[in-house]
């Protein structure tokens, strides 16, 4: 009696569940569900406010079901989302570090966006025409739209006022050059006998970091770091390459202004934080960050120059994966076409500090307002006309660290810049080969 | 499902002798059908995910893909000398070997300290034989991230604290000469009190008479340890240092979350290696061949340990 009923118990339990699950199928027109994969490269909070952004989406799209899946770095998202793709499970859409997007379209791991822009009735030159032209070097890849910007950034000079007017300096008046910076170096560092207590200036250096480090020192020097139409060449081995690296290893062994070694983006804001580094080049992406926690105040000014005022894009872009169904593809497109309206775009911008790409958000009343109140959000924006595309190669990740393992030795004082480079170049050509003889070296 | 029954067998009728010992075999199956069944599971997810496995990574490392345009091509062994010839995973085989002998005998050494030292129970040994043992409960990643702040140069709390008595403070994991010492220390520290454990097993299982009858001869302590204990401790030994060895090349999450196998590949090892082939340089055939050669070097250095505790009077 006691078992026939617990059967029977069991057996309506099950007809529930079964029903449960047939039931969308049987109704067939739920929310379409896409994944949004998102990294955090910088110091803050992003990941809850990502959550918030796609809550927003979620509740005025009921056709689309978004969940954004945190994917650690800028490296580590590029890895996962070539997982998804490998185990035929691509993510709808990934916020993409945007010098991957050529790497991945080597490789045939991108969604051409340039029919989804034609279905919606516009050209590409109007979709492209919406974000800032120092962008689109790394979004359109002969002449194909693959991504979309959607948080970017310039490396920016940290200043910490107080500790300059302490030391006689006028931090309305920021370096302008390298020897002014190198100046304002040495005059900003504390020494007790041989030992440093706060610093005149830190630069990260970890991978990734550095590689964006470099090519930012490289460019005001008058220098570019590869090939921005062809992806089988980088210039390690050049003068203004050298000039650069040996300028930075200059503060570390000759000035002794910089910590030595690799160190960390995280150390170096950290360090800048607590007071122990008076200066710092950092990411705009950082400067929530630093205005919610320096207990002092603080400037942002541009790179200082030695040939020429110039620096690479950061940040990322939109992508959609290759080999998505259509209705996927579409959901993806419109969740990207939100993110990157003016109006999500500044709150973004607002939240993080990257800048928004779409020029129409700092049109929006909440910008103006927010940059009258903060003019420190204004500069990587200025610093936009003298930016250029960000490094990107055919393998971009090793070839980067070709150069980024050397610029190691050299920061820790174990190589001469000058050799540093001729090897990283040595590395870089053979991790290049196969694709330039693919390519550039496959003769008719 | 349909059972394979003895009728189904090709039965050869005519050979008596054979027959027997066909039915003897018949009759045994069935008897260990069941148990047979109850190992199936495990025999499925073994081939599938282990052998399956293996076998796939044999036929990958004797392909290569260059770039997406070019075709996959078949290069035999070409792979393995590329590997062997790549200064990046001779380093990380070297690295490999210093982290291996350098995590093995401190950490067994403080092991056994531990475990001599706490052999008794009482409250104050087993508080400080769970302090000991604490650190192997927390998920490596997890003991990693709390390094991460203990090592930040200049602002961490290693060089907060001692930092002051440095003439000059090392940047812990940004100089690639202290960089791999420094994921060392985490690994002795997090291994530790996990061989504890097994010393204070062994310690228990030291015979008491044999104890008594050298306390009475007059053997001091350090006779009974030299003599005595440490002997008997051999086969804990043995696999303790088999279970190290493995560990030092198994063990690579602290790599990802504090190096990245930097600055320099001065903290690579040969598992991140390998995934650095795999999915940075996108070279699964670099990466398999890869593969292949640490599981070789695995599994001699297994068979090597099994034969000796084989050879061992009594076993382990």
């Amino acid at each position: 009696m006691l078992l026939s009923r617990r059967l029977m118990l069991g057996l309506a339990i099950a007809g529930t569940m079964a029903g449960a699950l047939a039931f969308p199928a049987l109704a067939g027109e739920g929310p379409t569900e896409i994944d949004l994969f998102f990294p955090v490269p910088v110091d803050g909070k992003l990941a809850r406010d990502m959550g918030t952004l796609i809550k927003e989406f979620n509740e005025t799209h009921p056709e689309v079901k978004a969940t954004a899946v945190y994917t650690g770095s800028y490296d580590d998202t590029l890895i996962k989302t070539r997982a998804a793709i490998k185990a035929g499970k691509p993510p709808s859409a990934v916020i993409m570090s945007a010098n991957f997007l050529l790497d991945m379209q080597i490789e045939n791991e991108l969604t051409n966006l340039d029919s989804l822009i034609a279905a919606d009735g516009t050209t590409k030159e109007k979709f492209l025409g919406q974000f800032f032209p120092a962008l689109q070097g790394n979004a359109v890849i002969n002449r194909s739209v693959y991504g979309v910007p959607f948080h970017n950034s310039t490396p920016l000079l940290y200043i910490n006022a107080d500790k300059a007017k302490e030391a006689g300096l006028d931090p309305t008046k920021p370096p302008q050059t390298w020897a002014e910076l190198t100046d304002w170096a040495k005059k900003l560092t504390r020494r007790e006998g041989d030992k440093v207590t706060q610093w005149g200036i830190a630069i990260p250096c970890a991978y990734d970091y550095c590689g964006w480090m470099m090519e930012t020192l490289t460019m005001s020097n008058g220098g570019r770091y590869y090939n921005e139409e062809f992806g089988g060449e980088v210039y390690y081995d050049t003068p203004s390459m050298l000039g650069a690296l040996s300028w930075w290893n200059d503060l570390i062994a000759k000035h002794k202004v910089h910590p030595p070694g690799a160190t960390p983006g995280p150390a170096v804001s950290t360090s800048f934080i607590s007071g122990n580094a008076a200066m710092m080049m950092l990411s705009t992406g950082s400067l929530t960050y630093v205005r919610d926690n320096a207990k002092f105040n603080y400037k942002v000014a541009f790179i200082p120059r030695n040939v020429r005022n110039a620096v690479p894009i950061g940040g990322a872009s939109l992508i959609i994966p290759a080999g998505l169904e259509a209705d996927k593809q579409k959901a993806a497109w419109t969740l990207i076409k939100w993110m990157t309206s003016p109006e999500k775009s500044a709150w973004w911008s607002r939240a993080t500090g990257y800048f928004a790409p779409n020029m129409a958000a700092y049109k929006t009343p909440d910008m103006v307002d927010f940059l009258n109140k903060n003019p420190d959000a204004k500069t990587a924006v200025e610093q936009l006309d003298v930016a250029k595309p960000w490094f990107a190669t055919y393998k971009t990740v090793p070839v980067r660290k070709n150069l980024e393992d050397e610029v190691m030795l050299v920061l820790n004082g174990k190589k001469q810049p000058k050799d540093a480079l001729a090897a990283a170049q040595k590395a870089a050509d053979e991790t290049l080969k196969p694709y330039n003889a693919e390519t550039s070296l496959k003769l008719p | 499902m349909s059972l394979a029954e003895p009728a189904a067998l090709p039965v050869a009728t005519s050979a008596a002798p054979r027959l027997h010992v066909l039915k003897r075999f018949a009759a045994g199956f069935k008897a260990s059908l069941p148990a047979y069944l109850l190992l199936l599971p495990s025999l499925i997810f073994l081939a599938l995910f282990t052998y399956g496995a293996m076998g796939r990574v044999f036929i990958d490392a004797l392909y290569q893909r260059t770039t997406p345009k070019a075709p996959v091509r078949f290069v035999g062994l070409d792979n393995v000398s590329a590997v062997l010839a790549d200064p990046a995973f001779t380093g990380a085989v070297v690295n490999n070997l210093i982290y291996a002998v350098g995590t093995a005998i401190p950490s067994i050494g403080l092991a056994l300290l531990f475990a001599l030292a706490l052999a008794r129970t009482n409250a104050v040994t087993s508080a400080l034989r769970a302090a000991l043992f604490l650190p192997v409960l927390i998920p490596m990643v997890a003991a990693s991230a709390l390094f991460l702040f203990i090592f930040l140069p200049n602002v961490g709390l290693l060089d907060y604290n001692i930092g002051r008595l440095l003439p000059v403070l090392p940047n812990w994991l940004g100089d690639p000469d202290i960089a791999l010492s420094a994921i060392m220390v985490i690994t002795i520290w997090k291994n530790a009190g996990y061989y504890m454990l097994f010393f204070l097993a062994g310690l228990q299982a030291v015979p008491e008479d044999v104890m008594e009858a050298a306390h009475l001869d007059g053997a001091g302590p350090f006779q009974r340890l030299r003599y005595i204990i440490l002997p008997e401790l051999k086969p804990t030994f043995l696999f303790v240092t088999v279970i190290a060895t493995l560990n030092a090349v198994t063990q690579v999450d602290h790599v990802f979350v504090l190096t990245q196998g930097g600055p320099s590949n001065s903290t690579n090892l040969v598992l991140f290696y390998i995934y650095q082939q795999a999915v940075e340089h996108y070279d699964v055939g670099k990466a398999s061949a890869a593969t292949l050669l640490t599981l070789a070097a695995l599994m001699g250095l297994t068979a090597l340990s099994f034969r000796t505790l084989a050879n061992r009077e009594g076993g382990p």
